[in-house]
């Protein structure tokens, strides 16, 4: 996946969030965007995940052997885990999975939904709803989310938030694997997140 | 497509995303999800019951058990749904909003299967609080029906448009801050076709023995123009 974007910028209830932002992304890689709260870092991850309009510039995706890709479709390749991207706390975490990879049209079984609950470290607490977990676990129950159908996009704003140092390292791990076949984007402020790539933007 | 559909969610493998699911596949999944989270919560049908009871007390104390002309127990009858719809059926794009669920259903979702989805739901809900609220009406008002066939019709083909209305202005509210007061206040110029067809249908089915009520034309006719519109137009309603 490629992500061009072009004099982007964004007005937010009579404010400029941001203004003039232009990168060209190429992946497979991990690209971070960093910058102080409120420098607009999730309106970017929306507007890359063609769920916001810019009022100026443009986004471009283009994906290999398919060419470029409407913003609809563009949003069918990509995964995306932040604060703003709630899931249905009636809901399991295997029935949230379920949902996603149904929507999307993906094959499901609850076995390969609990793989994926396994990695992140949730085991055998997939049956569980959603309102009984803690934040970091719902964190977790996010990020398998967002890697549903293994997007060639891959967008995670502040994915370290919540969780413990185990979480943590499990999801470095997994994000540098990603890395190594999508093209990943991580919005964060915290420095060991923002390392983990030494390309991207600063807002 | 098919070999899009075929793949398997597994970790570890290249795939690069989905081509996306079908429309009915993916408003089905939509639908699942929401009727299974309502059935959980029963937060619309709480609502739409409370509401439709409520009013239906009040219209009993206003006309008296037992009494009334066919004229005004259809005008009734429906007013009590119409309110209890409006009360109701927002919910289901307001709690998407509420719980931050909005923008990861307009992720996996194309914006006319969640239209679809979410108008099935609201179709689902408005039946459950029928089942209860028109058998406590006929019993109460001594309602008689010359034609029963009829007037279940009636009564399907008004839940299709008015559910179908009601989804479609909630859809475009979607965001909007007081979204309930609006929904009512946008969706009462449209839903006034449909009001008033099944109210004369309803009239016709009380009073006019092995009539058939020409209404159910207009009926059919405005529930598929407006899921059609509503399918075709869903990108822009739902796209910000």
């Amino acid at each position: 996946m490629k992500i061009v974007a072009e004099g982007l910028g964004v007005r937010l209830s009579g404010r400029v969030v941001f203004a003039d932002v232009a990168f060209t992304w190429n992946g497979p890689g991990l690209f971070t965007v960093t910058g102080r709260n409120g420098a607009g870092k999730t309106t970017l991850l929306k507007v890359i995940a063609a769920l916001l309009r810019p009022g100026r510039g443009a986004v471009r995706w283009e994906l290999d052997g398919v060419g470029a890709l409407t913003p609809a479709a563009a949003r069918r390749r990509l995964g995306f885990a932040g604060p703003e991207l709630g899931l249905w706390e009636e809901l399991s975490a295997l029935e949230n999975l379920a949902f996603g990879a149904r929507a999307r049209g993906l094959a499901w079984s609850d076995a390969h939904g609990s793989a994926w609950l396994d990695r992140l470290g949730l085991g055998d607490r997939g049956g569980e709803r959603l309102a009984t977990y803690s934040s970091g676990m719902k964190q977790r129950v996010k990020l398998a989310f967002a890697m549903l159908g293994e997007p060639a996009l891959v967008l995670l704003d502040e994915p370290g938030s919540n969780l413990d140092d185990e979480g943590r390292v499990a999801v470095a791990m997994l994000v540098r694997e990603v890395a190594r076949r999508a093209l990943v984007v991580v919005a964060t402020n915290d420095p060991a997140e923002a390392a983990w790539g030494t390309n991207g933007i600063a807002l | 497509m098919g070999h899009e559909r075929d793949r398997a969610v597994t970790p570890g493998s290249v795939a690069g995303g989905s081509n996306g699911g079908s429309l009915l596949g993916t408003a089905w999944a939509v639908f699942a999800k929401d009727v299974t989270t309502e059935l959980r919560s029963r937060y619309a049908v709480a609502a739409t019951a409370t509401f439709a009871l409520a009013a239906l007390a009040v219209v009993s104390f206003a006309v008296g058990p037992f009494g009334g002309r066919a004229e005004l127990l259809a005008a009734f009858l429906w007013t009590v749904i119409l309110f209890a719809a409006a009360a109701g059926l927002a919910q289901a794009f307001v709690r998407e909003a509420e719980r931050r669920t909005w923008l990861t259903l307009r992720l996996v979702a194309a914006p006319g299967a969640i239209l679809l989805g979410k108008w099935g739901v609201n179709l689902a809900v408005l039946a459950s609080i029928e089942v209860l609220v028109v058998p406590a009406f006929l019993v109460l008002f001594g309602v008689e029906f010359r034609s029963l066939p009829a007037f279940l019709a009636i009564l399907v083909l008004a839940n299709l448009g008015l559910s179908a209305a009601l989804t479609l202005v909630s859809a475009l509210l979607a965001q909007a801050r007081a979204h309930g007061a609006l929904v009512s206040a946008l969706a009462f110029p449209l839903v006034v076709p449909v009001l008033m067809a099944a109210i004369v249908g309803t009239r016709r089915a009380f009073t006019e023995p092995g009539a058939w009520p020409p209404e159910w034309r207009v009926l059919a006719a405005y529930a598929g123009v407006v899921v059609g519109i509503g399918v075709l137009l869903a990108e822009h309603v739902l796209d910000d």
